[in-house]
């Protein structure tokens, strides 16, 4: 679980290349004349459906209920998840691509502009829960009006604190901070209580990590780092600015463990299972992760404050799509259609510790046990997503202007120079 | 006698022409499977990489034609030059000291001594390592709080407290350097080996008797003899570099703040996490170029003149 999670943040969607020669070999590949050819699966054969390899566990057993309940067979394919879209890629123009796809959220919209989905506005408006599903999945999936996907696995961002920390420090654990000058303040006294512990944990070289947990706080303290519509950027709204001190403040006050600062994303979880730290920002893989393996672990969740109070949260997570030119839209459908169901997503997502899918079932009968999950599925449902078609290059990749940024302020100290140097990147590429 | 035989037989105008014709046949249908091979994996992906860079390419979706627009943004595009520039600083600051070492190593490997077989399986041994194993061998040996490196120096007296070697793009390069010179030194040491074991002993006896010492049959006579071999190392040692991928990706990510970003990370970055593949291979074609004529220029460098 923490593989798949771990993954969905610290996305390095690089196809590993050894060479140059490789490289031309690959594009040489790719370079095939393509349209976007359909899988071309007759009925009555299985409907070939390709997910992250990250999910496995979560899919397998959803997949198996579905097939045992109906005569169309859904036939489960695991890809590993930093290889995703580039085999999706090289199936699409092989004319080999699946009758359904699972894929981070992120990529919708870069999808659906390319015309690889297909369109499904009609069959989902006509759900009887369509206005109860996710609002950011929904927002991603939506491109000029149309709906493209639907959402399959939610992970809304949120602050996750160590209460035997907070007990050490002297702090009530069940008052957990909720603005800055309360988290500073929490962190401080965590370290100064010794033991070897840290106020505050961030992956300062993951850049996928820092959009999930740092973003909300510039969210919450009513800011954006884009427009409404992804197309510029507002890098120099002050709340970007305020957050990245905030941040640079936890580490320049060693609040922050020192190898924080090279942590490519292996730690991101990892810091807060070792005990030693206060609190770091997480998604809701964590919860039952922690539940299972580190039961020494007394902890809370609480939602990601703005810089006076508010909340808020990165709504990450995958979609469910048909790719363009599948022969089996119905079948397809009908699938994503049960999956979203009052029966599976409580007796299947909620019950193994997942989160469901839409906003009127985050309290069922298997939340009511653990309220933290009602945290958790607030995250999702109330949070939010950058909606670009450049998602990788803004934020994602190892070399983005976001990453960038977020090292020069918040290491070198040079806030202003850093977000004026990511501004100018960040309208570079939305250009391009 | 061979000679002149050889030279009967290969003398023009003295077979048939039926039969020249038929030998060249014959040869033509010798080469044929490796002209095969190297056409449909090599000539023909390199072709379609050609015409792909003369398009606006996008992984997903609809391409068009657009000409050398994308070679007139590759010199444009400062993120590449940057990139090019890094790479070619780690490709002359790796190559020294492979070779220094490797051509140490060869010549204590190359002595007649009791166990030395053992000891040129040892150099050799780090090579064996995938690249990428190594690379997460050494992302352990580096941790601040348990890694070995640090606590190493810790204890000789070099270092107090712990050092992110990673977090700083001085302290990353030097470290990765150190990282490839020990992974494939053994390699440049084996390729040298070989060369030196080539040299005929009677050369080395004859010197002796003129009382050459060992510096002097060092200088005029392994170092000219061995000047194809260190050729043939040094394009491979070159190439290498500037086609170094895993270690800065499993290492630094490119990072901090790309000052670690390989030409080879760039041009994956921009086809599968841009999706720009035909500026990609607009790239890669760059970097072939950049190959090609460094090698030359190697092989020129390094064109064997010495006879004994």
């Amino acid at each position: 679980m923490t593989e798949r999670v771990r993954s969905l943040l610290s996305r390095r969607d690089l196809l590993r290349v050894t060479g140059a020669a490789a490289g031309l070999a690959a594009a040489g590949s790719l370079g095939l004349p393509s349209a976007a050819r359909a899988g071309r699966r007759a009925q009555g054969e299985p409907v070939a459906f390709w997910n992250r390899d990250d999910g496995q566990v979560l899919v397998e057993p959803i997949v198996a209920a579905w097939n045992e309940t109906h005569d169309v067979q859904i036939e489960a394919t695991f890809i590993p998840s930093e290889q995703f879209v580039q085999k999706f890629a090289a199936a699409v123009a092989g004319g080999e691509a699946p009758d359904l796809i699972a894929v981070d959220l992120v990529y919708m919209p870069a999808f659906a502009a390319a015309g690889q989905m297909t369109d499904i506005s009609e069959q989902a408006r006509a759900l009887p829960f369509f206005g109860q599903l996710s609002p950011s999945h929904m927002r991603l999936g939506t491109y000029q009006d149309k709906v493209f996907s639907l959402p399959f696995n939610a992970d809304g961002s949120f602050l996750l604190y160590n209460k035997n920390l907070f007990r050490q420090a002297g702090l009530d654990p069940e008052a957990p901070p909720t603005t800055w000058v309360a988290i500073q303040e929490a962190a401080q006294k965590i370290t100064a209580a010794g033991g070897g512990a840290s106020g505050f944990y961030f992956s300062g070289s993951c850049p996928g990590c820092n959009a999930f947990t740092l973003l909300p706080y510039v969210w919450a303290s009513g800011g954006d780092v884009l427009t409404e519509d992804g197309t510029q950027a507002t890098l120099t709204d002050p709340s970007v600015k305020a957050m990245l001190e905030f941040v640079r403040g936890l580490w320049d006050g060693g609040q922050v463990p020192q190898a924080a600062q090279v942590d490519t994303g292996e730690d991101f979880f990892n810091a807060f299972t070792s005990g030693t730290v206060g609190m770091a920002g997480t998604g809701a893989f964590s919860i039952a992760e922690l539940k299972g393996e580190y039961p020494d672990i007394d902890f809370g969740v609480t939602p990601l404050p703005g810089r006076e109070g508010g909340q808020s949260s990165f709504a990450g997570g995958d979609t469910i799509a048909i790719p363009a030119g599948s022969e089996r839209v119905e079948d397809a459908f009908a699938f994503m259609a049960w999956y979203l169901s009052d029966e599976v997503q409580i007796e299947q997502l909620a019950k193994n510790n997942g989160l469901p899918l839409r906003t009127d079932l985050i309290e069922n009968k298997y939340s009511a046990e653990d309220p933290r999950y009602i945290v958790a599925g607030r995250a999702m449902s109330e949070g939010r997503t950058p909606y670009t078609e450049k998602y990788n290059q803004l934020f994602n990749d190892s070399g983005s202007p976001w990453l960038a940024m977020l090292q020069r302020a918040i290491f070198d100290g040079e806030v202003d120079e850093a977000i004026a140097e990511a501004q100018q990147s960040f309208t570079d590429i939305l250009a391009g | 006698m061979a000679v002149a035989v050889d030279r009967v037989l290969t003398q023009p105008g003295r077979r048939p022409r039926i039969v020249r014709a038929q030998r060249r046949a014959a040869g033509f249908l010798f080469v044929l499977p490796a002209a095969a091979f190297i056409g449909v994996f090599f000539l023909v992906p390199l072709g379609l990489a050609a015409w792909v860079s003369l398009h606006d390419w996008p992984l997903f979706g609809a391409t068009s034609f657009t000409g050398f627009d994308n070679f007139m943004a590759l010199v444009r595009d400062g993120a590449f030059w940057r990139s090019l520039w890094f790479t070619t600083r780690y490709a002359l600051l790796v190559t020294p000291p492979i070779f220094l070492l490797g051509f140490a190593l060869a010549m204590l490997a190359n002595a007649r001594a009791p166990g030395v077989g053992l000891f040129r399986t040892l150099f050799f041994l780090p090579n064996v390592v995938g690249f990428g194993a190594a690379c997460l061998l050494w992302y352990f040996m580096l941790n601040d709080q348990y890694g070995v490196i640090n606590a190493a120096l810790r204890r000789v007296g070099v270092l107090e407290g712990s050092l992110l070697w990673l977090a700083k793009a001085d302290t990353a390069l030097a470290i990765i350097i150190a990282m490839v010179v020990w992974k494939t030194a053994g390699g440049t040491m084996l390729l040298l080996l070989i060369g030196m074991q080539a040299i005929p002993e009677d050369l080395y006896q004859a010197a002796a008797v003129d009382g050459a010492g060992p510096w002097e049959r060092l200088r005029s006579i392994t170092l000219p003899l061995l000047k194809r071999t260190f050729a043939l190392a040094l394009v491979l040692s070159i190439t290498g570099s500037y086609l170094a991928f895993d270690q800065f990706f499993i290492l630094t990510q490119g990072g901090p703040r790309n000052a670690t970003t390989s030409i080879v990370q760039l041009i994956t970055n921009t086809a599968f996490s841009s999706f720009e593949v035909g500026y990609a291979t607009t790239m890669a074609f760059a970097l072939l170029g950049v190959l090609i004529v460094l090698s030359s220029m190697q092989l020129f460098l390094l064109r064997d003149s010495t006879q004994y």
